[in-house]
């Protein structure tokens, strides 16, 4: 049994390999500036939704709330460049680290309560963060925060046309999450929470300690969240409470792990990959008309997807492992 | 801050909480009938209005005259999302809190592309009516007939559900609710009751989007504008118990209303926010949730 | 003619009349326009798509010549005829969305400049990409007085901003107390906690003071709120001489009716326009609205001034069953300056459209706005852009100031 598994866990790890340098070359030979951005949305997307794979997939806590720590990285980060002058390759840690501490300080009152109350509990909690910031003129309030262009440089993390850049950075960024959910799967973490969506009281009685990795979960979660809103901030230039901390993008950032497939390393970016194209190139190509065909089709494909595959996308592409999940989260 | 500046505005929160109380009545209901949260909820609230408004453009008649047809239109649109979508749903053997949460968030992003389409984005508002634009004012103390209109429907229909629970179906619900898995022992449809539950549901939204249109605007985005106050008052009130929306959202209009008066008003939803982050704290499934 | 020349000279023909059509489709001058098509402003949108397809076919067609700038028809004469074209883009109220759209536009439809977005957040990043690509954005009806003070060159907005916009209300209140004997001593204002909201109310409260006006309340508010009884409560504790809201539609429509609930009727509402001068507000509203303020930067009563109002918004009216409104106008008017500016570059180059941007100063008389003229500072704001104030009086805008444009006198309770 241990030989098949550390067999399945190499398999991935190659697998993983040879997509990450199948994207890496995916934009080469592309000339289009609007699909290169459409690449660089979908994989910064697929990194978001495995980072919160990592807390609400494989750990169970259903988070609605991420947006604020994809808030608190992008005004992070950026105020540390706009106003210290601190670089953003640097600050965008610094956001994550603040990401992660966001997630902490909302687990630890919130993880005793059960599956709804608690993504309700998180709603909330997005919602007062975006309030605040709205109404807090030292980081700018509504008014937001325009991110000077000081030139092409790797270390502020911007450039002016040029989309490879910001490619591999996104790319970098969404493989460091999809490593961090292997290590997990592979982990004792991995297999308590597995045991504890399966039987509680069971994982209980075995000795699992689930707070401390719960908590440890959110901190990696929130860690890796944040940072995706710092580069989010250095790509598009401007930040505002609206575009970072909103809680539309609460349920947009979960969104792709849950029709890819929950909990599972893979999910995510398939889910991004379908999702995010459809709903940019049915904006960009049906949206100007204003009749709303474009929302039409985002959420009927939404339903058919979760309806037609319910553990997700992944299910096309071979026997979901690990047994059915648990009940309603 | 005079006293009647007070009392104005803690009766506009009690009026405005009824209407809270009955919208997360409906989301109550279907959650704790097969534990399902209604994403699409504010959706269903924005057809009822809409409905209430072609009705009213194209007849003429008293927005409060067109309550029943609406209602049954509600009814049977809720039994339709379940038979066509939400049994599907519930169907799968995997991930099913998940899916539903989903599927309910595509049909809300669905209905508003298609009230979009159908409508057009402007903002509707009827304008004639009994209630229309009068104030009674009692002592000092003003209230706006559409608002008192809608405080008495609402209240009305929380009767009305409260007697539904006492009837036959009422207990099949409350069976049903116990124990989904068991109540085919005893005869019990417990498709049937899904669909009727969710046609309540809808129905109950309905009456609180006819009502909400004598005053309010009408436009495709307007369910969410209410939307995130409907799942904390249910949250707060407790998953599953009627009597907790009711509760929750008399709580919750006056909170918002009271704290626009002590902060400034942008931040006035924060009291509701951690009004309920304080009660979960310490009773972690609402105030009379048993789910 | 023997049948083989007969068959050359045909298709010489047609390939003469294929060759006309390809240059015709190449005599063509692509705009991209980036506007809310769906969310909450989907109307304006909506309404602004109408307006510059509009205002392209009275640059475009053959039809008799109306007096306003490029109202002769027939495209662009020193490009050939070349033909306007707009493309309309949706970047609901994103501004990661809208700096994709821009991009696509001019990348992927290649178009030498941009115009739009009605919203501030959008602006920021529409404006940043066409700093970055080197391609002129035209701001028709973005008010925020920030977007044109961040150094770029490749910015210009024809519209006033709300800084003018509320200097022209000041002025208003100053003139109409001298002229009546009823000045205004104070103001409540009340303000959405967008950028918008936020920045208008900035300004109101700067002027206020500086006119020596009391400012007895000052409330911002959460938009699309399901109720504003307590904001309302508020107001009418305060009492002001002139309340001066700055709303979108359907919180306009909201703000007047909870004010009604509760029996409260302001002496005097000067609105910073936006939702206020939304058809849809009017028509909910009814006799609440009567008597309402707002500035404008048209004034579709201002025909003697403007002869060129009937026949425009006559076309307007009859695609869209309503009037030109604030919005509207002031895209029919960036328009048509684009247009001018492409006409007087003699190239669809993004760099000789600036120029010619740079140096434009079109004469108030050619516009459909009773603005003193069109002309660009070097921050790309549009100096001459000179607003009015209305009144809605009988359901409809009329224009009560400058007083030697109004057709009719202001209603004014304030002090009475």
């Amino acid at each position: 049994m241990r030989n098949s598994i550390l067999r399945r866990r190499r398999t991935e790890l190659v697998g993983g390999a040879a997509v990450l340098l199948a994207l890496a070359v995916l934009p080469l030979p592309i000339g289009d500036v609007y699909t290169q951005n459409l690449i660089i949305i979908t994989i910064l997307f697929a990194g978001l939704a495995q980072a919160w794979n990592i807390l609400g997939g494989y750990c169970g806590q259903i988070s609605l709330g991420h947006a604020l720590y994809f808030g608190f990285g992008a005004y992070v980060s950026t105020l540390l460049f706009v106003r210290l002058g601190i670089p953003p390759a640097f600050g965008m840690l610094a956001g994550g680290a603040v990401g992660g501490l966001g997630a902490l300080l909302v687990g630890w009152p919130c993880f005793r309560l059960s599956g709804h109350y608690y993504a309700i509990a998180t709603v909330v909690v997005g919602e007062i963060g975006w309030l605040l910031f709205l109404n807090w003129d030292f980081i700018g309030g509504a008014t937001g925060v325009y991110v000077p262009f000081k030139g092409d440089s790797w270390v502020a993390l911007q450039f002016r046309t040029a989309k490879l850049p910001y490619h591999y950075l996104v790319l970098g960024f969404a493989a460091a999450t999809w490593i961090a959910a292997f290590l997990i799967e592979g982990s004792r973490w991995g297999f308590a929470w597995r045991a504890v969506k399966d039987d509680f009281v069971a994982a209980r009685s075995l000795g699992v300690r689930i707070f401390p990795s719960k908590m440890a979960a959110a901190a990696i979660s929130g860690f890796f969240t944040g940072m995706g809103g710092a580069i989010y901030a250095q790509y598009v230039g401007y930040i505002d409470p609206d575009s970072v901390m909103a809680g539309a993008l609460s349920i947009l950032i979960p969104l792709p792990a849950v029709l890819g497939g929950v909990g599972t390393l893979w999910g995510p970016l398939l889910g991004a990959a379908v999702l995010i194209p459809v709903s940019e190139l049915s904006r960009s190509y049906l949206g100007g008309s204003g009749r709303g065909v474009d929302l039409m089709i985002y959420g009927a494909l939404i339903m058919v997807v979760a309806l037609a595959r319910p553990q997700g996308l992944v299910s096309l592409f071979g026997r979901r492992r690990g047994g059915p999940d648990a009940r309603a989260a | 801050m005079t006293l009647d500046i007070i009392l104005q505005a803690a009766i506009g929160g009690l009026l405005m909480g009824l209407i809270y109380a009955l919208v997360a009545a409906g989301l109550s209901l279907i959650f704790g009938l097969m534990d399902v949260v209604n994403f699409a909820h504010g959706e269903l609230m924005m057809l009822a209005m809409y409905a209430a408004f072609v009705l009213w453009q194209v007849s003429g008649l008293d927005p409060l005259l067109l309550l029943p047809i609406v209602v049954v239109v509600m009814f049977g649109l809720g039994m339709g999302v379940y038979r066509g979508l939400i049994a599907r749903a519930l169907s799968v053997r995997f991930n099913r809190g998940m899916v539903q949460i989903f599927v309910t968030f595509g049909l809300a992003i669905f209905i508003r592309g298609a009230a979009q389409f159908t409508f057009g984005g402007e903002f509707r508002s009827i304008t004639t009516g009994v209630v229309a634009n009068r104030t009674a004012e009692i002592a000092g103390v003003f209230l706006p007939l559409p608002q008192v209109a809608a405080s008495l429907v609402c209240l009305a229909a929380f009767a009305g559900l409260l007697l539904i629970s006492r009837t036959e179906f009422g207990h099949a619900l409350e069976a049903t609710r116990e124990d989904r898995d068991a109540v085919a022992l005893i005869g019990i449809d417990r498709d049937r009751i899904f669909a009727l539950g969710w046609g309540l549901g809808a129905a109950a939204v309905g009456i609180a989007g006819v009502m909400l249109a004598t005053f309010y605007y009408v436009s495709p985005n307007v369910g969410a504008n209410f939307a995130i106050t409907a799942y904390v008052t249910v949250a707060l009130g407790g998953f599953g118990s009627l009597g907790g929306a009711l509760v929750a959202g008399l709580l919750i209009g006056e909170v918002e209303a009271l704290t626009a008066l002590v902060l400034e008003p942008s931040l006035k939803q924060v009291g509701m926010f951690v009004i309920y982050l304080a009660v979960v704290l310490f009773r972690p499934r609402g105030l009379f949730g048993t789910l | 003619m023997k049948r083989r020349e007969l068959l050359l000279s045909a298709g010489a023909v047609a390939m003469a009349g294929s060759a006309a059509r390809r240059a015709q489709a190449a005599d063509e001058i692509v705009i991209g326009a980036v506007y809310p098509m769906t969310g909450n402003a989907a109307p304006i949108g909506a309404d602004a798509k109408v307006s510059l397809e509009m205002t392209a076919e009275i640059i475009n067609g053959s039809h008799p010549p109306i007096p306003t700038l490029m109202g002769q028809g027939g495209g662009l004469p020193a490009l050939g005829g070349a033909k306007i074209r707009i493309v309309m883009a949706d970047h609901q109220n994103d501004p990661q969305k809208a700096r994709a759209e821009a991009e696509r536009l001019i990348t992927q439809d290649k178009v030498p400049v941009l115009i739009g977005s009605y919203t501030s957040a959008t602006a920021a990043t529409i404006s940043q990409v066409a700093e970055r690509y080197e391609v002129p954005y035209l701001s028709m009806d973005n008010s925020s007085p920030s977007l044109s003070a961040r150094g770029l060159k490749w910015f210009f907005r024809t519209s006033p901003h709300d800084e003018m916009f509320t200097v022209a209300m000041f002025e208003f209140f100053r003139d109409i107390g001298a002229k009546t004997g009823h000045p205004v001593k104070t103001v409540a204002l009340i303000y959405e906690d967008s950028i918008f909201g936020t920045d208008s109310s900035n300004v109101q409260r700067a002027l206020a003071q500086k006119a020596g006006i009391k400012v007895v309340a000052d409330i911002k508010y959460r938009g699309n709120s399901p109720s504003l009884s307590t904001e309302a409560q508020r107001l009418k504790a305060a009492n002001a001489d002139v309340l001066m809201p700055s709303s979108y539609t359907n919180d306009a429509i909201l703000m007047l009716r909870a004010m009604n609930e509760i029996g409260y009727h302001p002496r005097a509402i000067m609105a910073q326009a936006a939702g206020f001068q939304e058809q849809d507000f009017i028509k909910a509203s009814g006799a609440l609205a009567e008597g309402v303020l707002s500035r404008s930067s048209f004034a579709v009563d201002a025909v003697k001034a403007r002869p060129a109002i009937p026949a425009v918004n006559g076309a307007y009216r009859a695609k869209n069953g309503k009037d030109l409104n604030d919005n509207t106008a002031r895209q029919v008017t960036g328009l048509q300056v684009l247009a001018d500016a492409i006409n007087r570059a003699g190239s669809a180059k993004p760099d000789a459209i600036r120029q010619a941007l740079v140096a434009a100063n079109v004469p108030g008389e050619q516009l459909i706005v009773p603005w003193k003229g069109v002309r660009f500072d070097a921050t790309g704001q549009n100096v001459a852009a000179t607003p009015v104030i209305q009144q809605v009086t009988n359901g409809t805008y009329r224009t009560v100031y400058p007083f030697e444009l109004a057709s009719l006198d202001a209603m004014w309770n304030v002090g009475g």
